[in-house]
């Protein structure tokens, strides 16, 4: 039987091209050439399958010319006729992670060939793709490179032979959402005591159906007296002064912005815009307001609806933007807002 | 009587339309859940657990469920319940299933068992 | 309260002119049994016999209870207290066990009647029961009787037979003895002063006809929480008189040999202090819902525990009092594991619960119920397939010609079973 074909992406880096000043780089196929990674994978496959070619792409360049790097890497895969589509693995490299999850969907969904990643589960790719695509999660550094081409390359192959695919926790991907039944070797019961065991000696223990995640905050009590509370907007809507000063990504943003609007009344097409790259910005480019309700504010303020507006607002790009990065930004300037004085926030979303 | 039945099932209709205040339409399970969700978000308590019984929803057609006679303040509790049973519901597609007369009374008459449960329960 | 149990291995089960057990095997007098069941109930017209051994290419279906034939040998009280026997605290002294044999009621009592128990293939690793040596019963009612009064008659015809084959054990050495030793709360916080104190909380199924549990008798719907000495289930405290949804209902085999309690036993005196077997319920009626969590709640905190399991029985309706039980009992401080099954759907993508609450974090999973496999054709059929078609998960292209089935396990008896019976998980 021929060897089962597999394409292989990585990035720049692994690709030993160069880091973050090479991020830049257009896609290019290395038809033959088995690159990095694809070393210790090509080993790990034996006789069974081989890496036939290796797309590289930069991971800036993938994220900002997404449809066409899209475009041109499927009509390379196609070429290839690939039995496999294999990304990665992105490790903690977020661009990286979601470049991998992106192409992989891309391939899996287009072409209908099989694809498997792999990258560390607080990578922001994995929230956004690992119920698209099958990830197997890795450590955060590429020191975990040997870990996981152990259990990716035995899952590549399963699934280059489609054959069928057992539970997560027998194959070693992330939970995707899809129930798989599977026969474990203690009956539930005794694991249920082992589980209950661990949880009273507070070691970790992993429930087998985990609930679905509800991130609940409970609401504040009203404000007492709006009419005197110090008001300030915030807002994941990407909404920036003109020309993105402080560089926020239009996906997966790593910081957030802090603004003076002291004196602005209004936001118009000439000095604000949105950095946002998860909607069409045409309407919020022409009025920011729409985002950020600087107008309407003002005017409550002059009617003596609210007290006054904060003369500083934050702003970030909710667009693949991992939980914990948010939840670290609105931990950092809720601090300011609280020694600010603001009485209440209003949180914008797109 | 603090409490009224929302019923497709003519034999609940039938059996305790004398004793309590049963509310009968000729509607599908599903309609019924979404009548008995538009009174819990009108004011209504939900008084019994809509998804009573073993019997799954795409098997059975016959569907009684209890809830307050009067209004009050919208019950989360009660939502809650209810939008979490619509949800259950839609994850059993319909298999097309064309029952026996018998078969259908065997579902009418544990239906209206599950629902007198509520009924002793409740008075 | 201290327990030992004799278990008696069974490897062989043959119908013969005497009943008898001689070297492992069971010898059935059949005139014997259906007279046993006839005498005793006027609404069955009807018994046939069968026998199923594991291996055999035999399907039994519709299936209504499995039961495991046990004798009281010393000590208060007899097998089935309440409902064969009198009402009689039982779960001391000295109880023998078929072991590896069973009683299979089955029969139709209603039309969608489900429950499929494969003796091999691939449908046998599915159902713990086709591990077992068992005695087929099926019933047959006299004309007209009502559904209720069929399921009592069959239910109560299981038990008779399986006492009446347990009482073959009483003269007989056991192959295996185990005692089983609870404290009362003195002696168990002088003796474990150190170990956690843990206690199995039971969720009955008790919404209604067909859906009934019974503990010493009473009707498991009419109870509020309560508790029990763990040995007491050994002695068939708890009797099911549940007949819907096949995978995830508790058939009396499963309550005398709860896997909870004997694995908790396991442990007691080790790692933990088995305290007790707290019992409640899962009424259709929502404030009986309230009361009953409150309550199981309340014993936990009274009884100072500082673990418990939780075990479910069915779908739907008792999802919601099992997130009752585990929001209400960790509330108090006590820390839980559930056990439940899933219906995630045949593609596994759907929500598996119809309750959820971020206090459920530990939970094992008896697997997804909708999981669609096809049990090939068996030689033997001891039942009917005619409702094979009309079960859960099932529709008119289930039941194919060459006999094959195409279904859900949530139509083969125990599949998913929510007291942690088996091996089968989901992730």
């Amino acid at each position: 039987m021929s060897k089962l074909r597999v394409v292989q992406y990585i990035n720049q880096f692994f690709a030993n091209i160069g880091g973050e000043e090479k991020a830049d780089i257009a896609p290019e196929i290395r038809v033959g050439e088995i690159i990095g990674p694809g070393q210790a994978f090509a080993a790990a496959f034996g006789d069974e399958a081989e890496i036939v070619a290796t797309v590289i792409c930069g991971d800036s360049y993938f994220n900002e010319n997404l449809d066409s790097a899209k475009a041109t890497i499927l009509g390379w895969v196609k070429e290839q006729n690939a039995d496999l589509f294999l990304a990665g693995p992105a490790f903690n490299a977020g661009r990286y992670g979601v470049a991998c999850g992106t192409i992989c969907d891309a391939v899996q969904e287009e072409l209908g060939i099989p694809v498997l990643t792999g990258m560390y589960e607080e990578n922001p790719g994995a929230d956004m793709f690992k119920t698209k695509v099958y990830i197997v999660p890795t450590k955060n550094s590429a020191a975990g490179m040997r870990g996981a081409v152990k259990v990716m390359a035995p899952l590549a192959l399963k699934l280059a032979k489609k054959e069928p695919i057992g539970a997560s926790s027998q194959e070693g991907y992330m939970p995707n959402g899809i129930r798989v039944n599977l026969f474990e070797e203690e009956r539930g019961s005794k694991r249920a005591v082992k589980m209950l065991l661990a949880k009273l000696n507070g070691k970790p223990y992993t429930t087998e159906y985990p609930m679905p995640s509800f991130d609940r905050v409970d609401p504040n009590p009203a404000v007492k007296d709006i009419k005197h509370a110090k008001i300030a907007l915030v807002t994941s809507g990407g909404i920036v002064p003109k020309g993105n000063p402080d560089h926020i990504e239009s996906s997966n943003a790593t910081h957030y912005g802090e603004y003076d609007i002291a004196g602005v009344m209004d936001l118009t097409e000439a000095t604000y815009e949105t950095a946002h790259g998860g909607y069409d910005p045409v309407y919020a480019n022409e009025d920011s307001d729409r985002v950020l309700p600087v107008d309407v504010l003002r005017d409550m303020e002059k009617e003596g609806e609210i007290g006054e507006l904060h003369h500083l607002f934050y702003t970030t790009v909710g667009n693949g933007t991992a939980v914990a990065s948010a939840k670290a930004f609105a931990a950092e300037y809720s601090q300011k807002l609280l020694a600010d004085g603001v009485d209440a926030v209003i949180l914008t979303s797109t | 009587m603090d409490f009224q039945i929302i019923t497709n099932n003519p034999k609940v209709k039938t059996e305790l339309e004398e004793t309590c205040n049963v509310n009968y339409f000729e509607i599908s399970y599903r309609e019924i859940l979404e009548k008995v969700r538009d009174m819990c978000h009108g004011g209504y308590k939900l008084l019994s657990h809509p998804l009573s019984g073993s019997v799954k929803p795409n098997e059975t057609p016959y569907k009684s469920v209890m809830v307050s006679a009067r209004k009050g303040n919208a019950d989360s509790e009660s939502i809650h319940i209810i939008e979490n049973c619509m949800i259950a519901f839609d994850k059993f597609p319909d298999l097309g299933n064309k029952w026996t007369p018998s078969v259908l009374d065997d579902f009418q008459v544990i239906d209206f068992y599950l629902i007198s449960g509520a009924v002793g329960s409740a008075i | 309260m201290k327990l030992e149990m004799g278990y008696i291995d069974i490897k062989d089960i043959q119908f013969g002119a005497e009943s008898k057990v001689e070297n492992g095997v069971l010898y059935v007098n059949a005139d014997e049994v259906k007279k046993l069941v006839l005498d005793n109930e006027e609404k069955i017209k009807n018994v046939t016999l069968d026998i199923a051994k594991p291996g055999e290419s035999v399907r039994i279906t519709p299936v209504k209870d499995v039961i495991e034939p046990r004798v009281k040998v010393e000590g208060r009280g007899g097998i089935f207290p309440g409902v064969i026997s009198g009402v009689d605290t039982v779960g001391s002294g000295k109880t023998y066990a078929l072991r590896g044999s069973a009683v299979v009621t089955a029969g139709k009592i209603v039309g969608f009647q489900e429950g499929i128990i494969d003796m091999s293939g691939i449908g046998a690793q599915y159902t713990p029961f086709s591990k077992l040596n068992n005695l087929v019963v099926v019933c047959e009612p006299v004309d007209g009787l009502k559904q209720h009064e069929y399921e009592e008659a069959v239910r109560f015809s299981g038990f008779r037979v399986a006492c009446y084959l347990g009482e073959l054990a009483r003269e007989l050495t056991p192959d295996e003895t185990k005692v089983y030793e609870t404290c009362t709360i003195k002696e168990g916080l002088e003796k474990y002063p150190d170990l956690p104190r843990i206690a199995y909380v039971q969720m009955l199924q008790s919404q209604g006809l067909l859906h009934d549990t019974y503990v010493y008798g009473v009707d498991a719907k009419k109870t509020l929480s309560t508790i029990m000495n763990p040995t007491e289930i050994m002695d068939g405290a708890i009797v099911s008189g549940n007949c819907v949804s096949a995978c995830d209902k508790n058939p009396t085999y499963v309550h005398m040999n709860n896997p909870v309690v004997h694995d908790l036993f396991e442990e007691h005196g080790k790692t933990i202090n088995f305290v007790c077997h707290i019992l409640t319920n899962e009424n259709v009626y929502l404030a009986d819902k309230q009361r009953s969590s409150d309550w199981s709640a309340k014993l936990c905190k009274l009884l100072d525990l500082d673990g418990v399991l939780i075990s479910q029985e069915g779908f739907g309706n008792p999802d919601t009092d099992l997130i009752m039980n585990c929001k209400k009992i960790e509330a108090e401080g006590v820390k839980t594991v559930i056990i439940t099954d899933e219906y995630a759907g045949r593609d596994g993508k759907s929500q598996s619960l119809a309750d959820a609450d971020v206090a459920a974090d530990a939970c094992v999973t008896g697997g997804n119920a909708n999981e669609y496999i096809t049990l090939p054709a068996m030689d033997k059929v001891i039942g009917t397939t005619d409702y094979v078609n009309t079960i859960a998960g099932g529709n008119e292209h289930s039941l194919h010609a060459d006999g094959s089935i195409e279904i859900e396990i949530q139509a083969i008896t125990g599949a998913t079973n929510e007291t942690g019976f088996n091996n089968l998980s989901a992730r």
